[in-house]
């Protein structure tokens, strides 16, 4: 089974790759845009995918990944089904820093909050952060790219102030929270 | 107009050597790094074609990952980037410049959070100084209510003193009253005959030690009170008969149904 690595290949001088993997492909596009057009100071290539493993056909073209961000729309339930399974043709070592987790529709239900709960608790297993994002509006979508940016100058090592990946991880992990502690 | 210009070209002409020098040293040091990730990256390669990775737990990759970084931390001696005053001047002004945006945009966040917090503060005091009004009413309810609960107990007792005190009193009054006008109304016939005449035949008739109503009535109340299984008092020549015939028509007393000189006290109810 062909595992995605995260140091199996040199990386290139001054550009990061993020890899953006949603099952239904409506973020996506409209996240790469924005990233895309906010980092003005290095380079930024942006892969999309619709889940893990990646085809083979590209692996000696494809760059070193430096962030994965998976997407999870909280309205459907496939979407976590379809993260899931993709988690599983992750190198462990990929989990050290270089995974994010991106929520979309979080506010809007009552299955959406249950199914809140397990990605965070699928984060948390994994000690990796969760963000929020709004994808309907334009500034949502911007947010969430400046968000994901400054993860990715960390993951990527542009960050000049001692801050590696893994501890940038440690940092933004998801907890998850006893029951007794949600108000 | 033309020194001006000569001079600016000639500073240009001077900075720019050491401009392309500083470029110079700066692409050495990237290429000498450059060199030392290849390395790395085949070391790595290596590595991770040896060690099939086998799944081990994430926890203990990630405990492994932290403190190799750590050691690597702690042996990594801090150094200059070059030691070219005119790019350390310029990475140091673009460094200061970012850190002092970002640390305003910490200084307003945290000024915000402290804001809400005072808010809440206040709130929360508000909350806790009204519980405490509420607190201390409610204990002054209970401590009044615990006094007159103990003087309940003891002002029952009180209520009875002063009830068989009064009760005494009124006792004492209403038997004075009663010898008073005994003694105003039904006096002892007068053996020297002021009275009626059929007074002074009575009174000659019985003997001079004569017994007033108040005590006859007195002694048919005792034998009554002391012996009431024997209530009766034997009529003698002491008592005087007109009084005795009152007490017995008036219904105050009764006759013996065998013996005519026995009376007692009527029942009253």
């Amino acid at each position: 089974m062909a595992l995605l690595t995260p140091y199996s290949k040199v990386p290139e001088l001054n550009t990061a790759t993020v890899l953006l993997v949603e099952n239904e492909e409506e973020l996506q596009s409209k996240l790469a845009n924005a990233i895309v057009q906010y980092e003005k100071d290095f380079n930024v290539n942006v892969r999309l995918a619709r889940k893990l493993p990646l085809p083979v056909e590209n692996k000696e073209t494809r760059p070193r990944i430096d962030l994965i961000v998976f997407i999870v729309n909280l309205l459907s339930e496939r979407s976590l089904q379809s993260v899931e399974s993709s988690l599983a043709h992750l190198h462990s070592d990929c989990f050290l820093g270089k995974v994010c987790f991106l929520v979309t529709d979080a506010r809007c239900g009552s299955h959406t909050q249950e199914r809140l709960v397990s990605v965070r608790k699928l984060a948390a297993s994994h000690q990796c952060p969760v963000l929020c994002a709004e994808h309907r509006t334009a500034e949502g979508v911007n947010a969430a790219a400046v968000r994901l940016l400054n993860i990715l100058k960390v993951t990527a090592g542009m960050s000049p102030i001692a801050t590696t990946a893994l501890y940038l991880s440690s940092l933004t992990r998801c907890s998850v929270t006893s029951d007794l502690d949600e108000d | 107009m033309t020194p001006a210009p000569s001079k600016q070209t000639e500073m240009d002409q001077d900075s720019q050597p050491s401009e392309v020098a500083a470029k110079a040293v700066l692409l050495e040091e990237c290429e000498e790094q450059f060199g030392l990730l290849q390395k790395l990256q085949n070391e790595i390669i290596l590595a991770d074609t040896e060690a099939n990775d086998d799944q081990s737990n994430e926890a203990v990759n990630r405990l492994i990952a932290v403190t190799s970084e750590l050691e690597q931390w702690q042996e990594m001696e801090p150094k200059l980037l070059t030691t070219s005053p005119d790019v350390l001047l310029a990475v140091g002004k673009e460094e200061l410049q970012r850190l002092n945006s970002q640390l305003k945009m910490v200084l307003s966040c945290s000024q915000a959070k402290l804001d809400a917090q005072e808010k809440i503060l206040k709130r929360e005091q508000t909350w806790q100084a009204e519980k405490k009004e509420a607190l201390n009413a409610v204990c002054e309810k209970i401590t009044r209510l615990q006094r007159e609960n103990e003087k309940s107990e003891h002002s029952v007792l009180q209520d009875m003193k002063r009830k068989i005190n009064n009760l005494k009193d009124y006792h004492s009054s209403l038997m004075e009253m009663l010898s008073d006008m005994l003694a105003e109304h039904f006096p002892l016939p007068d053996p020297q005959g002021n009275g009626t005449k059929k007074k002074r035949a009575a009174a000659y008739d019985a003997e001079i030690n004569l017994i007033s109503l108040s005590e006859i009535i007195e002694r048919l109340t005792n034998k009554t009170l002391e012996t009431s299984h024997d209530p009766y008092v034997t009529t003698d020549d002491t008592f005087w008969p007109p009084y005795t015939e009152m007490l017995l028509r008036n219904g105050i007393a009764t006759r013996h149904p065998e013996d005519c000189n026995k009376i007692r006290l009527e029942n009253f109810f």
